[in-house]
């Protein structure tokens, strides 16, 4: 990890012989002068600094970069007085933004008190300062520090998040009756048209079956409406992995829309058609519900079988308001266990099961033993055992292959449109569609126009023409408008 | 167009639109203000009704497009202002005089088109009454990740810096007219004023200078060649968006609506005011010529777009091309284009071809092109989206008469704000009078 390092590790590209630094030679060479004039090790101080970067892009742990240096600094300055990684945390990091970085590191708390902090700096090398710690600063801001009111785009990491919630979706179960489809407008009154579930009828060109593709929100953990989202409106849920609108925040910008590759977002364009009053929840502004402290919270939430805010106190569910996005939530409020409902449950599961099909399987895809996964294990080993497979399934001759020589899953998955890099959280058990998949909406053996539903509110397979007659429909001052 | 003898320009001339106002001064604003009162009406029955009245829908099973004349008419009012100040900044930086008479319209146009732009940012959201406190609360983060945080970002510089451009420079001239420029108006002139000393002068120049040269070199890199075409180029499971080309097509577009316009304001302040010894046949030309140019880059810039989207590309840009190329308006624009294109190569080989008003025809046509180019742009790329499953979904875009009415309305509002401006300040500086340099000959036939 050293300077003189020579296996051939892939190298950051600011790690060139020349200059590792992005502001280039020049502002290096100035940075190691600055550290000659001091009395310490400037090649420790531009050595660290080059691992520092290394850090930020992520090649180099904390741990290593400080047992990296820990002795080295302990020669050098006779004791190791950098601030521990956990006091950095007391640095302001807003304060860090507006580039006062030796300032805001003079606000740390460090043990040794014999030194101050001045002096401290004043060893450590403006340039090594900098250069380091200004660049763990930056790292370090990105992922965390961000205040509550601000949510984050990623969930959090595997062992400090609580759940990543998902979907196994089995297409080779489903028969298209588009129970899930009304189980989701029961549940969120979201308004006619807005479809957070849908469901695909299609023909492709190698099969001659009728196919279907079941398609709820992905939940991608690479979420790229929550990158876009102007104003954080639009975010994943860290502790779970739930990409959520936040609806006291969002402007409509439909950025969000845009950037979605799958096509899930339903924008509220006019006013919604189930009002609020008919949806079930604690009747508080959103304000004074993330004022109560937590537990109060859930209590409050619980009374109320709220279905409108999560556990934070941010309106998150049901059916968005005029002028706002929504889409497929994954029932939020019953994963914050304040619902009737069960956590671990969505109701276009609900839906499905009680129909019969039970081709939606909704849960923590961390844990092992739950249900998506266990049901896609399952669904695996009887793909490879043939015996079990022509029990399973009547019609033995469609499977007729010989088995595999040697057990390798022979069930085919996907997931949509995965080289997009967005890590979807639905998987899919069947084939996918080919480039030259065509929707057959004439094919549909339940119509959406057929689906009647709690809220008496009318169902139909596409938006636009519904969304037309809205606008003819408040078209009063249109007509009287000349064009100039 | 042929000369007669050559007027000297001289400072009375550029003051007298606001010494002297005519009756159609008056009918023009009426007209303005009519049309702009007629789409603020518009705009107060959408935020009254929500978004429903527009044409836009959910793309998907939603079967229309999320984004539509708004913001295609927002990157073309963005296009028009980062033109207009590239222009302005070109004519300083490179000692261009023979432009120097339009590089204050050209900044005027582009401080107009600027706010016009902001206004559609606003027009086109669901819930415009959140825009700052949303924006301003997670700016640090968004920031980061969002590309039109970066555009509201660099609308709002851009803005600053234009501002401070222009104001600079109306300092020296309204101290050296302040005599004779209207007492009523003193008070405004003071603040324009305040701290004036002649001293500055050589230093505002340099200040100038360096502005214009940070103009143009953030222009390409960040500009109309960055972060506008980034709000769709980075966006992959669009393929009608994709590619890096859209850099430089979408700055051919910028110069050619913005060399557009300041041929329009040449030509319309030169009828109302006599300026035809200041705006003459040989700087119209010269716009003319570079119009030129420019439109042949946008012409080019399409025809590498639509060959590598059909010659052997993958199922989705081939779709998009195809689409593209059969949807009538696209046919119009680049139709357009060709004759804008016809006529000005004619008139560089043959000068009897040339004149003003054929110039002025010409670049209505492009404002025209490139405004309906943008527009589809931004449909298309929606209704072809990567996922091909919702392709059968029936949909199709017509903007409504309130998306419509805004495109007159901005117009309007733009029109106004030029035409105030006129009543208020000289609109040609000073220095291009006063430095006029004697042998610019006409080009006469
Ligand atoms: S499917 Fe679309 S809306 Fe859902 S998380 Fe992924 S990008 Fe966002
Ligand atoms: S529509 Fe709302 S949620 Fe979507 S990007 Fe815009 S502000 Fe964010
Ligand atoms: S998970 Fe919840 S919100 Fe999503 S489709 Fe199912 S019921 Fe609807």
């Amino acid at each position: 990890m050293s300077a003189d390092d020579t296996n051939d590790e892939s190298k950051h590209p600011y790690e060139t012989e020349d200059s590792f630094h992005p502001l280039g030679a020049e502002w290096e060479d100035q940075m190691r002068d600055e550290l000659e004039d001091t009395e310490f090790d400037a090649d420790l101080g531009m050595e660290m600094a080059r691992d520092a970067q290394r850090l930020v892009a992520g090649e180099l742990s904390e741990e290593e970069f400080y047992a990296e240096y820990h002795e080295d600094i302990e020669d050098e300055f006779e004791v190791d007085e950098r601030p521990v990684f956990d006091d950095i945390d007391d640095v302001d990091l807003d304060a860090a933004e507006d580039e006062s970085m030796l300032e805001s590191l003079t606000d740390v708390d460090f043990e040794n008190e014999d030194t101050s902090r001045r002096e401290m700096m004043k060893k450590m090398g403006a340039g090594a300062a900098f250069l380091g710690y200004g660049a763990y600063a930056t790292y370090d801001q990105d992922d965390e520090q961000i205040p509550e009111n601000v949510s984050g785009i990623r969930p959090a990491d595997k062992d400090e998040r609580e759940h990543r919630w998902g979907m196994v979706i089995d297409l080779e179960r489903c028969d298209g009756c588009l129970s899930c489809v009304t189980g989701c407008i029961n549940e969120n009154g979201t308004s006619t048209g807005a479809n957070w579930m849908y469901v695909f009828t299609y023909d492709d060109e190698d099969t001659d079956q009728q196919n279907f593709l079941v398609r709820p929100c992905q939940h991608c953990s690479n979420a790229p409406c929550a990158k876009v989202c102007p104003v954080r409106a639009r975010h994943v849920r860290s502790k779970d992995g739930l990409v959520l609108t936040d609806y006291e925040i969002c402007i409509g910008c439909r950025y969000c829309q845009v950037a979605c590759p799958y096509g899930v977002n339903y924008f509220q364009w006019g006013e919604p058609d189930v009002p609020m009053s008919d949806l079930e929840n604690l009747e508080m502004r959103p304000e004074e519900v993330r004022s109560l402290d937590e537990e109060e919270r859930h209590k409050k939430l619980s009374e109320a079988n709220d279905h409108v805010y999560d556990e934070r106190g941010r309106w998150t569910d049901s059916r968005p308001p005029k002028g706002v996005m929504g889409k497929c939530t994954m029932c939020p409020s019953r994963q914050d266990g304040h619902t009737d409902n069960p956590k671990g449950t969505v109701a276009c599961q609900d839906a499905c099961d009680e129909a019969g099909m039970s081709a939606i399987h909704f849960g923590d895809l961390d844990d092992p033993e739950s249900r998506p996964n266990t049901y896609l294990e399952r669904r695996q080993e009887v793909e490879e055992s043939p015996k079990e497979k022509s029990e399973k399934f009547e019609d033995a001759e469609d499977y007729e292959q010989p088995p595999a020589p040697h057990p390798v899953s022979q069930l085919p998955t996907f997931k949509l449109l995965e080289d997009l890099n967005t890590e979807p959280n639905v998987t899919y058990i069947g084939n996918q569609p080919g480039a030259n998949a065509t929707e057959t909406p004439e094919e549909r053996p339940v119509p959406y126009e057929s689906l009647s539903n709690d809220w008496g509110v009318k169902v139909v397979a596409e938006r636009k023409e519904h969304l037309d007659y809205g606008a003819r429909a408040n078209g009063g001052l249109e007509e009287g408008e000349g064009e100039a | 167009m042929a000369t007669k003898e050559q007027k000297e320009p001289e400072p009375a001339d550029i003051i007298r639109p606001i010494l002297n106002t005519s009756k159609w001064w008056y009918i023009g604003f009426g007209a303005a203000a009519a049309v702009a009162l007629v789409w603020l009406a518009a705009f107060g029955f959408q935020l009254q009704e929500g978004l429903i009245v527009t044409n836009l829908a959910d793309w998907g099973s939603g079967g229309g497009v999320t984004w539509g004349l708004y913001i295609g008419a927002f990157i073309w009012w963005v296009g028009i202002a980062h033109g207009g100040i590239i222009l302005s900044a070109a004519v300083r930086l490179f000692g261009m005089t023979k432009y120097q008479p339009v590089a204050r319209m050209a900044e005027l146009l582009t401080l107009s088109a600027l706010a016009m732009a902001g206004l559609y940012i606003v027009v086109h959201m669901g819930r415009p009454d959140r825009l700052v406190t949303s924006v301003v609360n997670a700016y640090p983060w968004t920031v980061q990740t969002s590309p039109l945080a970066w555009d509201v970002t660099v609308i709002t510089l851009y803005f600053v810096m234009t501002a401070t451009y222009i104001g600079l420079t109306l300092r020296y001239d309204t101290y050296q007219l302040r005599d004779r420029l209207p007492d009523i108006l003193s008070p405004l002139y003071s603040v324009v004023l305040i701290g004036y000393s002649e001293k500055e002068d050589e230093v505002i120049e340099r200040m100038v200078w360096w502005l214009a040269l940070g103009i143009i070199v953030m222009a390409p890199l960040l500009l109309h060649g960055g972060v506008i075409p980034w709000l769709f180029s980075l966006i992959p499971s669009m393929p009608g968006w994709d590619g890096a080309i859209q850099g430089p097509q979408f700055l051919s577009i910028a110069l050619t609506s913005a060399l557009s316009g300041v041929i329009i304001l040449a030509y319309s302040t030169r009828i109302a005011y006599d300026w035809d010894h200041i705006f003459t046949d040989r700087v119209v030309r010269g716009l003319t010529n570079w119009l030129g140019i420019f439109s042949l880059m946008f012409v080019w810039l399409q025809l590498q777009q639509v060959i590598n989207g059909l010659f052997a590309a993958h199922v989705r840009p081939e779709v998009v091309m195809t689409a593209k190329l059969a949807n009538p308006v696209y046919q119009m624009a680049i139709g357009i284009m060709a004759v804008v294109l016809a006529y000005i190569f004619a008139q560089a080989v043959k000068p009897s071809v040339f004149s003003q008003t054929r110039s002025l025809i010409a670049s209505f046509g492009v404002l025209i092109a490139t405004l309906s180019e943008k527009i589809l742009f931004v449909y298309e790329g929606l209704a072809y989206p990567q996922f091909g499953l919702y392709d059968q979904v029936p949909g199709h875009y017509t903007p409504s008469l309130v998306e419509l009415s805004s495109l007159a309305g901005t117009v309007a509002l733009c029109a106004i704000i030029f035409m105030v401006i006129l009543k208020l300040f000289p609109v040609i500086e000073l220095h291009a009078v006063e430095g006029h340099d004697d042998h610019d000959e006409e080009v006469s036939s």
